[in-house]
């Protein structure tokens, strides 16, 4: 058994336990074993001091439903290996949130273009700044500050 | 023996893509070795925004989420955001939002059995499709006021109530829809090429389905009998009778077939709800327009909805303030396009538009 | 030779041709693009006002549908595009956001009107606009290509 730190539930009931960050894989490895077959989704939440991933868990045999949160400031290990849709989310957790995912098999931006500065969601995110992309020669895209470089 | 593998790009502007995907196909003569699916074409920020603006400000960003089918969206943001503030919403009201949400599956799914069509060489089907389609739609338009994006789930009730004249014009349509489908069945599945397209083409296992969280007619296509509608019922799906079709094959075809019944399930939802409609408010009066940018809120909620992709839902997380602190989207279409890669490989690249539009992606909600 | 009165009515006629005859390219990016099936299907049949088929290469076709959100990841594939396109072309800005950004002009990776990528002849407002206000926007479009007033 792999220790809960902490256990809530959201307002309409569904379970939610805190994980240390070391501990999360062999405890969702754990609860895959258990039936939660399906993953819902990962998400990052930045809440200023700290960064927090939450794994969206469905078990399609019994319904029943899991959240599990687990607080980091950079770094949390993949879940690739255990379902291959976590690729994607993983992705678009690193892209917009910036949580890095140690043993993600290509861990590259997914929504923005690649090179883009900085993580959206974060709260500090600064939306005044603006940053263009444009095509270079090989067909990658290419992202500056500079107005005149864009589009 | 030399390198025959080559890299063909497909999209991001191409007929059959749906909107702005693009592909990165290896192929090998005409066999697909690798593709893997590029997107962010249509990143419109739906989540950054939503969290900048008061909760109900958030609904235009998720009513363009999933365009075809906005109702749907909407759905899923007024139950988290009920759910979160314990607003009470009047019976009249709950029933309206069933009603609408079932006709927009029509639509959403109608939509995509035209360009499914476009996509397999046909173009009679769509127009077979969009004439359901703009019935619909004007159905819409009675009661909401506008045809596409509609703003029209308002928190504690929905904006404007169902008018006589919109109830005769559903009647109206529930009586011939399910022939009108027939006929459009027809024009598919009676095709011998289409059947041959289609059949045995962009098979997912019923394991690949759990791996990659592939949810909606896609999942119950694959043999996994799943619908948030049954499994966890929301408004009052629990109080009408409807099936969950599913077949085994998990290719092209039992995709088309599992829609087209959905449809026919559809409609005699919307059939049984008109029956029992009950008089009464359709809003709940403590949340009255004036009132609803200062709705505060603190916790969270993640109210899990059936849209025609599949599961749709969002994560809702308040800090006590008026503005939702973090807004995830659960959106179906991003797990369900993750899928590509184990969907295409192996197939030829005639295959390939079967395969994706038979997925049914709409960018505005697998890139948000 | 430009006031021979020959040579500026045989140019005029060709002008008036070619108004008759646009060939719209498949381009959809968002919301609009619905509404942009919906006028080309059975209830409003744009192929009425002598704009036909859709064509799906850029080389086929003198008319581009700007049609939905312009994100800065499209923007220079848009521009790509256009520049694909043979002359003479036209330009189309179907709804609000690619017309300035419409909802979504505070985002981070949104261009505020796809009029900084290429240059627009008609813009159509709504969002999304209703399939008539396009068929407006068509005629509007061939008025103008009559009267010998487009950008390209």
């Amino acid at each position: 058994m792999i220790p809960i730190e902490a256990e809530t539930t959201t307002k309409n009931g569904i379970k939610v336990v805190y994980v240390s960050k070391e501990n999360i894989l062999p405890f969702l490895t754990e609860k895959k074993g258990e039936g939660f077959d399906t993953l819902l989704m990962i998400t990052g939440v930045d809440y200023k001091d700290h960064l927090e991933v939450l794994y969206h868990l469905l078990s399609s045999g019994n319904n029943a439903r899991l959240i599990v949160k687990t607080k980091t400031n950079e770094e949390v290990d993949s879940v690739t290996s255990l379902w291959k849709g976590a690729d994607w989310h993983e992705r678009e957790t690193w892209d917009l949130v910036g949580v890095k995912f140690k043993n993600h098999p290509n861990l590259k931006r997914i929504l923005l273009a690649e090179g883009w500065i900085g993580h959206p969601l974060r709260k500090d995110y600064p939306m005044d700044k603006k940053q263009f992309v444009n095509l270079s020669d090989d067909g990658e895209d290419r992202v500056s500050y500079d107005k005149t470089e864009g589009y | 023996m030399e390198d025959k593998v080559i890299e063909v790009n497909f999209g991001p502007q191409h007929p059959s893509t749906h909107g702005v995907l693009r592909i990165k196909v290896k192929l090998d003569g005409e066999i697909i070795v690798d593709a893997q699916p590029v997107i962010g074409y249509l990143h419109r920020n739906a989540e950054k925004l939503a969290e900048m603006g008061a909760y109900p400000k958030g609904m235009i960003y998720i009513d363009r989420l999933d365009y075809v089918a906005a109702l749907n969206m909407e759905l899923g943001y007024v139950l988290a955001v009920e759910n979160l503030m314990d607003a009470q919403v009047p019976e009249r009201a709950q029933w309206i939002r069933m009603l609408m949400v079932e006709l927009n599956r029509e639509a959403s799914h109608l939509i995509w059995l035209g360009t499914h069509g476009l996509d397999m060489g046909m173009l009679t089907p769509f127009f077979y499709c969009f004439r359901e389609r703009e019935r619909i739609l004007r159905i819409f338009d009675e009661i909401t006021g506008s045809r596409l994006l509609y703003n029209y789930f308002a928190i504690g009730g929905v904006y404007s109530d169902v008018t006589p004249k919109a109830i005769e014009m559903i009647k109206e349509w529930t009586d011939d829809f399910v022939t009108k489908l027939e006929e459009i069945q027809s024009l598919l599945g009676k095709s011998y090429i289409y059947v041959s397209r289609t059949r045995g083409v962009g098979k997912l296992t019923a394991d690949d389905v759990l791996s990659y969280g592939v949810t909606g007619p896609m999942q119950r296509a694959s043999g996994i009998k799943r619908d948030v509608r049954k499994n966890s019922p929301y408004l009052f799906y629990d109080k009408v009778n409807f099936d969950i079709p599913s077949r085994t094959e998990g290719d092209v075809y039992a995709r088309f077939l599992v829609r087209i019944e959905e449809m026919r399930q559809s409609a005699s939802i919307v059939k049984q709800v008109l029956e029992k409609l009950p008089q009464g408010e359709f809003y709940n009066k403590k949340y009255s327009k004036p009132m609803l940018v200062r709705l505060k809120t603190t916790g969270e909620s993640y109210v899990p909805t059936e849209s025609p992709k599949g599961e749709f839902a969002i994560h809702l997380i308040g800090d006590g303030s008026s503005i939702p602190y973090r807004v995830r989207i659960r959106s179906p279409s991003f797990a369900n396009l993750s899928s590509i890669p184990t969907m295409l490989k192996g197939y030829k690249i005639a295959d390939l538009t079967a395969s994706v539009s038979s997925m049914d992606p709409v960018f505005g909600e697998v890139d948000r | 030779m430009s006031d021979n009165i020959l040579v500026t009515s045989l140019d005029e006629a060709l002008r008036w041709g070619t108004g008759k005859s646009l060939w719209p390219f498949t381009f959809g990016l968002a919301c609009c693009a619905i509404e942009m099936m919906s006028a080309m299907g059975s209830d409003y049949d744009w192929a009425r006002f002598g704009s036909d088929i859709f064509r799906d290469s850029p080389r086929h076709s003198d008319l581009m549908i700007v049609s939905g959100t312009v994100t800065k990841k499209m923007a220079p594939r848009i521009r790509r595009l256009y520049d694909q396109m043979a002359f003479p072309k036209f330009v189309i800005s179907m709804g609000a956001c690619a017309s300035a950004g419409g909802p979504y002009v505070r985002g981070y990776s949104v261009v505020d009107g796809v009029d900084q990528v290429v240059p627009v002849d008609v813009y159509v407002y709504g969002c999304p606009p209703r399939p008539e206000a396009l068929i407006q926007a068509l005629k509007m479009l061939q008025d103008r290509i009559v009267e010998g007033k487009v950008k390209h």
